[in-house]
Parts: structure tokens; C-alpha cells; sequence
């Protein structure tokens, strides 16, 4: 194989793990938040709940950055085009992403009810609504978008954002990704916290896990009646990256089950997803969130990795004009900028796993209800 | 021993502030001056603060 | 193909812009704070005394208050590419979203992780260790404007790449001439230290306002001693790399000095080069390319943009009738990529190529072509196209012009304000100034403003492009409906609004209340300096 074929694959892989990270991370200090309200009946309680995610929020944000940073090098013309299509939809992610750095900042600085409670809605709506788009974004790529290009690489959107909105593939998707985080961040107020924290987030996280897998499963069948899209003639993968020649597709139904049916052997990945999820489900009930956070990653990477081992090649087909569908072969950048960004990534992804682990490891330990009555450090 | 290390890890330091002035003085030279100049400019606003300690120790009082 | 609805164009610009301007109130002080914590730190860990600790952990507190929302905002910046920018994210991508995802790799997350330490850690970390996390931090948010600078360095002077006519893209071919761009190098040093002076006034102004009400005096006399060192140095290095930036533009951008400097003549189309005014005061006139009401200084402007006595600098006139020849031969250039997309034949090719450094002013022709559409511009109809044209490829000059001045007006004004205060502090003789310390707090939003004009003068004067030559303004916008803008228009509105004030007021109340003794009650007792001076 040619070394650009080569490099294309590993960032469609890198791809995966940063949406998966991403997931993880920030999907977990997400649940969190939309927790916020529901395990923390006083403002102490919910202080706790704060200073639980307290020291790492703003790093694992960095994932989410990092994902749009990656994505814009590796795949400008994914990142050029499926921001734009989903302009409302990016928007409000926007909107509600940028709420939540400033509500942990500002939320306990002041000490009347009326402020406090006002950022803690920001805290429910900059938690539930990002990981809702986040799942619903999946929903739509799989179901194809509507857009083309002109020949200078201009694209053109032939579809109203409504029908982004108002999907029932996406909004299954969508809540499922809630659930999931819900899961996740449930997770950690048990890792962090004490009770009656501990007991609120164990029924949350446990209720997340169920509805999670059950919508992954439901989903599962869903995929394979819906239209999906596949190559009718073969394409180069080593071909200079463009969506506007030398490719050619047609929608068919069932299409995204062809690469389980060609490979059996990816049927791993869902079932990894399954057990991953359920398994942190039983952890959880068995209060061992230790090990339930680690399930629920896993389940986590089972589930993105599903999506994307059933889309392979495809990125984000277009429904409008399914030949200017954009794959991991014709959306990626140069080999050169493709090389230096794998250099980067091999020297500073160890780095970072380094000192993010050592932070966890500094910070550990319970966070005590005393702690955020006398110390002013905290949120 | 705990010295032999102490001074390996010096010298590796040493070795690294080597190079980098090299390359980043060959190629980009207002990097390096960045580099000098803020730590610069640190070490001096913390001598100020030292300078008033030691003011205060010889009696002026003054702000 | 039909050109973008030019309102949308002109309301993704006011997005942009806005965004980053309001993203830029907060950033220079991330970046000065960041060092100036670590040199107070520095002292803490040197010499043990709790009152160092006391101003990292105060300053600290209204560094985090501003720290969140250029945190929050920057995400806007990242998104923006791709929401509003989908032909420039499509066209420089390759080369523009490499920094961006280094930036995150290197910078970003070191930042973000450490600065979680730097607040939480104090009772778990050893002393140096804390210092090491606080000095880690300074270190990773300035990595971070590196990697955005040399991004921005890249739209100004397009180093490291090459244009791919199967791809229609620029793309990325050479890593060194990226980072190390001439642009990109003075762009990071001027901003960094901009910053430092902003951050470095922040604590002197609220300083001065401790002095003046006779609270926390050894606090305050401490914090405006450090501020006023750092801040000293840092004016007079933003000044010089000011200068090393303006000679730069000079080589690759001669519209946007000439255009800063209000020239609308060659320097020396009135008498010799070295003779030229340098302008003080001017109302220019974009329509009469003339400027009203001129007083200038004479011998300055020359030596000021090109460092000699005798080069003509060439005035946005001349540089308007130049660029003629260049916008026909893009036409050429987009003629035969056209063609050569369509049928990938080697003579259309051969043909791009012969014009290949022109093609971005070929785009900018497309405006004035008949029906938008280059293929129909004849030899009868090209030269009212070109005369159109040719107009645009010049920045606003009065928005350039004043945007500069007030900006450098202001840096001069910080060098002078710096040495005096300095001066004082190390007498200490400040009580005895009361003036001084009083234009210390008045003078604490000065450097976020400098900022804005700064960045005002950088890409008003860059304009009509987006990336230098390459790419116009008006191509590079996504082409959305007009109520799409409208939507997240409002939306930033009423949300930055509410944030500013939520900002400001945890800001004075916070800086009101001065540093407070710990909660937990009992004095932490004073630790041993780490270097104890012999017994």
C-alpha cells in the first residue's frame, strides 16, 4: 500500500479515538452537569458535585478542541463543510458549550440563591444539549446530508436545517449519547463523591447505562433498514484528496451492514460497545465505579467505532449529490501535513496521557463536604 | 551518587538550552529572544520584590 | 457560479470580527498574568514568605475570573472557521488547521490541565512542584498563542505551501517555513509581550488603587513593585517588535503600510525619499485617495518603514495601478484551472501554471465579470472590470490609519507611565504621587484597548484578503441565508453581553474586597526558605 493511503487510515482511525476521548472525557463532565440539579439537593451538595470535575474540566475540554483542531488539519474539507451545513445546530452546541467554562468560574463567587440557581441551569442545558447534538450529529451523518460543490470547492446546502433538528434517527442517537453521558459523569460523582452524592449519581448512572444499551441495540436494527450509501465503481484511495472528480456512489438501503457482512469479524465492535455499557451498568449496581468508569469508556469507543466501521470509507455521504460524498479518501489533507501531524501526535499524545494522569492522581481521594465550606480554591 | 545524577541531569539541561539556542538563534530569532527576554523580565520583577524586602529590612517604611 | 450574497459576507465579517475582538479582551491578560504569577510564585518559593503567597493566590483568583471566558470564547474562534469560513477552511485547511491542532496538542491541554493543578493544588503539591505546575502554565498558554500566531502568520505572509490545482487547495509543504515565517516570529513576540504589559498594568492599576486607600500596603507596595518591573521592560520590547513587524508588512504587504501611514503618494513624489512627513493627524479619503487636513513630521517616515534615509516607499496609488497586469493574468490563471478541473487535459494545466502567482487576483475580478462569470469577461468589457477591481485590492485607509495611531499612541504612552512608576516604586516614593497612582487605575483597560487597535491594524489592513494573494474575503465565506446570520448574530449578542457583565462585576467586587486572610483559620506557619541565607 502507498504510504498516503497508509496515513489516511491511521487519521481515520485517530479520528475515532479523539471523537472517542472526546466522548468520554467531555461527555462525562457533561453528565455532570446535567446531573448538577438532580444530585445535589443543597447548594453544598452541589458544590461538591462541582468540585468533583472541579480540577479537570477545563483539560478534558481540551478534547473537545482538540477534536475540531484535528478535524479542520486531517479532514479540512469534512470540517469545512459539516460545520457549515450544520450551522444552527453548531451554533447552539456553541452557545451552550461556551456557557459552561463560565458558569463553573462564576457560578459559587457569589452568594445569593437567585445567581446560584441561574448558573445552575446554564449548568443543565451546557451539559444535556451539546452531548444531545453531539449524538444527533452522528444520527444525520449516517442518513447523508444534503449539499454539493461548485468546481472551485465552494459548497452548496440543498437542505432546510430543520430536518436536522426534527429526525427521529438523529434524536434516538441523540438521547443516546445523553444517556451515555449521563452514565459517564453518574460514574464519577460515585468515584468522587460521598452520600448522599453517592446514591443519587449511582440510580442515575445505572438508568443512563440501561437506556443507553437499549437504544445502541434498538439503534442497531434501525441502521440496517436505512439508506445507506455505497461505491458503484471502484475509487482510488491513494488519489489526490478532492470530492469534486472520481468518484461514484448510489444510495442503497442496508448499505452501512456491508462492511459487517464482508468482515465478520468488526461484529467485535458493537459487542464490545453492548458489553462495555452493560457491564458498567452491573458495576455500577454492584458499587464499583472503578471499574464501571472504564466499562462505560469502552463502551464509549465500542459504540463510535460501530458507526464508523459501518460507514467506512464514508465520512459524510451527500444525499443531493452522492458522487461529491465526502470519504476518509477524497476529505483528508496532504501526505506531508498528514506526516507531521502523525510526528506530533506520536510525541505529545504520551505527554499528555503523562501529566493528565498524574493530575487525576494528585487530585485524588474523596472531595469532603467540609472542603468547599473552608477553602476558597474551589468552585 | 545522588550528586553524580544531580550533575548528569545539569549537563543534559545544559545540552538542551545548548541546542535550542542554536537552532532557534539560526532560525528564528526573535523565538529566541522571547525565550531570554521573558524569563528576563521575570527575574527582574522578582528582584524588585526582593529590593523591597531588603528595604524594609533597613528601616524604610515608605511605599 | 453566483458569488456569495454580499450581506452575508459583510455580517460573517462582523461575526468574526466582533467574536475575536471580544475573544482578544481577555487573552492579553491570560498571557501576562500567567508570568506574572510565576514571578511572585518564584519569590514565594525563594525566600519562603507567606505574602508572596498570599498576591499568587489573590491575583490568581482575578486571573480565573478573566481566565473563563477566553476559554469560553476561544471555542467560538475554532468553530468559526468551519461555520462561517467553509471555502477558506476548504482552501488553506491543509496548512492553516495544522497549527490549530498542534496548538491543541501541545499548548492547549497543558494549559488547561495545569491551571486545574495551579487552583486546586496548593495543599497537595510540594512548593516547587506548585511552581513548577504555575510556571508550566504561563509556559502553555503562550505555546498556545504561538501556534494561533503562526496560524495568523500564515494569512498575512503564506509561507509553507503551495497551491494543488487537483486538489484546489493550498497545501502544506514545507513545516519549517510555516513556524519559522518572519510574519509569524514578530507576530508572536509583539502579542506575547502586548500582553504582558496588559498584564502587567491590570496589577499595577489595581495596586495603585490599594496604595491610594492606604489598604493592604506591604500587599500592594509588592504587587506594583513586580508589575511595574515587568510592565517597564515589556512596553519598551512591545515597542521595538512593533517597529520589526511595520518594517516586515513594509516587505510583503506594502498596502497595509502604506495604508497605516495614510500614503497615498510615493514618498518621494514631493521632494526627496528621506523628506517624507511622517503623518500625525489625517482624515483620509478613500473615494479622493487624498487625505484632508495633514500635519506630519518630516524625516521620519522614512527611516521609521524602510530603516534608510533614501528608499521610496511606494504609495497606495502606485500600488493600485500596479496590480492591473496581475488581476488579468489571474483571470488567466482561473480560466484554464476551470478548464483543467473539467477535463484534466495537460495544456490547461501548463496554461494555470504560466499564471499560477496570480490566480487569487483573478478572484478578485469575478465580482465585476458579467453574470459573476470570468469566462465572459472580452477584451471590450475587461478594462472597466479591471478599473473596478484594481479599487478593491486597496484596505480602508481610514480605519488602518487611526487604528494604528491610537495604538501606537498608547504604547509610547505605557513606556512613559511604566518608567515613572517604576522609578517611584524603587524609591519607594509612591504616597508622594498620588497623580501617578491615580492614572495607574485609570490606565487599567488602556492595554486591552492598544490590544484591539493592534489587531484592528492587522487585519483591516490585510483586507480584501483572507490569506494574502491568495484568497479574497468575499470568497472565503460559507454561503449561507441571511437568517442563519441573523440567528447567531443575536445569539452572540445577548450572551457575550451577559457575560461581560457578569465579568466586570465579579471583577470589582472581587478587587474591591483586596486579598482576604484564609478561611481555615489558623495562620499557616512560614515555611523555611528554600535557599536560607547562612547562620
Amino acid at each position: 500500500m502507498e504510504v498516503y493511503v497508509i496515513l489516511k487510515l491511521v487519521w481515520a482511525v485517530l479520528l475515532g479515538v479523539l471523537l472517542s476521548g472526546l466522548a468520554v472525557m467531555v461527555g462525562m463532565d457533561m453528565g455532570v452537569g446535567t446531573l448538577l440539579r438532580f444530585v445535589g439537593k443543597t447548594d453544598a451538595e452541589r458544590r461538591v458535585a462541582l468540585n468533583i470535575i472541579g480540577p479537570h474540566w477545563d483539560g478534558n475540554q481540551v478534547w473537545f478542541i482538540l477534536g475540531g483542531g484535528a478535524i479542520f488539519a486531517a479532514f479540512p474539507t469534512l470540517y469545512a463543510t459539516s460545520f457549515s451545513v450544520f450551522y444552527v445546530v453548531m451554533i447552539l452546541l456553541l452557545f451552550s458549550m461556551i456557557m459552561r467554562p463560565v458558569a463553573f468560574e462564576y457560578r459559587s463567587k457569589v452568594e445569593t440563591g437567585k445567581w446560584r440557581a441561574t448558573w445552575d441551569w446554564a449548568f443543565l442545558i451546557s451539559g444535556a444539549l451539546p452531548m444531545i447534538v453531539y449524538g444527533a450529529a452522528f444520527g444525520n451523518v449516517m442518513q447523508g446530508v444534503g449539499y454539493h460543490y461548485d468546481w472551485t470547492g465552494q459548497y452548496y446546502q440543498d437542505e432546510s436545517f430543520i430536518f436536522y433538528l426534527l429526525n427521529p434517527f438523529a434524536l434516538l442517537c441523540g438521547v443516546m449519547s445523553l444517556a451515555l453521558s449521563i452514565q459517564q459523569g453518574g460514574t464519577m460523582l460515585m468515584l468522587r463523591g460521598e452520600e448522599p452524592i453517592f446514591s443519587r449519581a449511582r440510580a442515575a448512572a445505572i438508568w443512563g447505562g440501561i437506556i443507553g444499551v437499549a437504544l445502541f441495540i434498538v439503534g442497531g436494527f434501525w441502521v440496517a433498514h436505512l439508506k445507506g450509501f455505497a461505491m458503484t465503481a471502484p475509487v482510488n484511495p491513494g488519489a489526490p484528496a478532492t470530492p469534486l472528480t472520481g468518484q461514484s456512489v448510489a444510495p442503497v438501503v442496508g448499505a452501512w451492514m456491508h462492511n459487517y457482512a464482508a468482515y465478520p469479524l468488526l461484529w467485535a465492535l458493537p459487542l464490545l460497545g453492548v458489553v462495555g455499557m452493560l457491564g458498567a451498568v452491573l458495576m455500577n449496581a454492584a458499587r464499583k465505579p472503578v471499574i464501571a468508569w472504564w466499562l462505560g469508556a469502552i463502551g464509549w469507543v465500542g459504540a463510535i467505532f460501530t458507526t464508523g466501521a459501518s460507514m467506512f470509507p464514508f465520512l459524510m455521504p451527500s444525499t443531493t449529490n452522492p458522487s461529491q460524498s465526502l470519504t476518509v479518501w477524497n476529505a483528508s489533507g496532504s501526505a506531508y501535513n498528514l506526516g507531521w501531524m502523525l510526528l506530533f501526535a506520536l510525541v505529545f499524545t504520551p505527554i499528555i496521557i503523562c501529566y493528565t494522569s498524574w493530575c487525576f492522581y494528585v487530585m485524588r481521594g474523596k472531595v469532603k463536604m467540609d472542603y468547599v465550606t473552608h477553602d476558597d480554591h474551589g468552585y | 551518587m545522588g550528586k553524580t545524577f544531580t550533575f548528569i541531569g545539569l549537563f543534559l539541561v545544559l545540552c538542551l538550552a545548548l541546542l535550542l539556542a542554536v537552532v532557534a538563534g539560526d532560525y528564528g530569532p526573535w523565538y529566541f529572544a522571547w525565550m531570554v527576554g521573558t524569563v528576563m523580565i521575570v527575574l527582574i520583577a522578582a528582584c524588585g520584590a526582593i529590593m523591597l524586602d531588603n528595604q524594609r529590612q533597613n528601616g524604610n517604611g515608605e511605599v | 457560479m453566483p458569488l456569495i450574497d454580499p450581506s452575508v459576507v459583510d455580517l460573517s465579517r462582523l461575526q468574526f470580527a466582533l467574536t475575536a475582538l471580544y475573544h482578544f479582551l481577555f487573552v492579553p491578560l491570560t498571557l501576562g498574568m500567567t508570568f506574572l504569577l510565576a514571578a511572585m510564585e518564584t519569590v514565594y518559593v525563594i525566600t519562603g514568605r507567606q505574602i508572596y503567597k498570599e498576591m499568587t493566590q489573590f491575583w490568581g483568583k482575578l486571573f480565573a475570573i478573566n481566565f473563563a471566558i477566553g476559554v469560553a470564547t476561544g471555542l467560538t474562534m475554532e468553530f468559526e472557521f468551519g461555520t462561517n469560513w467553509s471555502m477558506y477552511s476548504h482552501f488553506v485547511g491543509d496548512v492553516f488547521g495544522t497549527p490549530l491542532a498542534i496548538e491543541g496538542l501541545m499548548a492547549f491541554f497543558m494549559e488547561s490541565t495545569f491551571i486545574g493543578l495551579m487552583f486546586f493544588g496548593w495543599d497537595r503539591l510540594s512548593r516547587p512542584g506548585h511552581l513548577a505546575v504555575t510556571w508550566l502554565t504561563a509556559l502553555g498558554s503562550n505555546l498556545s498563542a504561538l501556534w494561533i500566531l503562526i496560524a495568523n502568520g500564515f494569512m498575512q505572509s503564506p509561507k509553507g505551501a503551495s497551491f494543488n490545482p487537483d486538489t484546489m487547495r493550498l497545501e502544506f509543504n514545507s513545516f519549517l517555513n510555516l513556524v519559522f515565517s518572519e510574519d509569524a516570529q514578530a507576530k508572536f513576540v509583539h502579542t506575547s509581550i502586548a500582553g504582558f504589559v496588559t498584564g502587567a498594568l491590570f496589577v499595577m492599576g489595581i495596586s495603585a488603587f490599594y496604595i491610594l486607600r492606604k489598604q493592604h500596603r506591604e500587599f500592594a507596595a509588592r504587587s506594583f513593585r513586580m508589575a511595574a518591573l515587568f510592565g517597564v521592560i515589556s512596553s519598551l520590547a512591545v515597542v521595538t517588535l512593533g517597529d520589526a513587524l511595520g518594517r516586515l508588512d513594509y516587505l510583503v504587504q506594502p498596502t497595509k503600510i502604506a495604508a497605516v501611514e495614510g500614503l497615498w503618494q510615493d514618498s518621494d513624489a514631493n521632494g526627496p525619499a528621506g523628506a517624507a512627513a511622517w503623518l500625525l493627524f489625517a482624515l483620509p479619503d478613500q473615494q479622493a485617495q487624498a487625505n484632508h487636513f495633514e500635519i506630519g513630521v518630516p524625516y521620519v517616515l522614512d527611516p521609521l518603514i524602510a530603516h534608510s534615509f533614501n528608499t521610496s516607499i511606494p504609495g497606495l496609488i502606485t500600488l493600485e495601478k500596479q496590480v492591473g497586469p496581475r488581476i488579468q493574468s489571474g483571470i488567466q490563471a482561473l480560466d484554464a484551472l476551470k478548464a483543467y478541473g473539467q477535463t484534466h487535459d495537460p495544456q490547461a494545466l501548463a496554461s494555470f501554471k504560466a499564471h499560477e502567482s496570480d490566480m487569487g487576483y483573478g478572484f478578485l475580478a469575478q465580482r465585476y465579470a458579467p453574470n459573476q462569470d470570468l469566462g465572459q469577461i472580452t477584451p471590450a468589457n475587461q478594462d472597466a472590470v479591471l478599473a473596478q477591481a484594481e479599487k478593491d485590492t486597496l484596505p480602508n485607509v481610514f480605519v488602518t490609519f487611526w487604528s494604528f495611531r491610537l495604538m501606537m499612541a498608547l504604547g509610547f504612552f505605557f513606556v512613559g507611565l511604566f518608567s515613572f512608576a517604576a522609578y517611584y516604586s524603587l524609591k519607594n516614593q509612591l504616597e508622594r504621587h498620588p497623580f501617578l497612582l491615580k492614572l495607574c487605575v485609570w490606565s487599567i483597560p488602556l492595554p486591552i484597548l492598544a490590544c484591539e487597535f493592534g489587531w484592528i491594524t492587522a487585519e483591516a489592513g490585510r483586507q480584501p484578503w483572507s490569506v494574502f494573494g491568495w484568497l479574497p474575503t468575499f470568497q472565503a465565506a460559507s454561503s449561507h441565508n441571511l437568517g442563519y446570520m441573523i440567528f447567531s448574530l443575536i445569539g452572540f449578542a445577548v450572551l457575550y453581553s451577559a457575560f461581560i457583565a457578569a465579568e466586570l462585576y465579579l471583577m470589582f467586587k472581587y478587587a474591591r474586597l483586596g486579598p482576604q486572610p484564609h478561611l481555615t483559620g489558623a495562620p499557616e506557619s512560614s515555611p523555611s526558605p528554600m535557599f536560607a541565607p547562612a547562620e
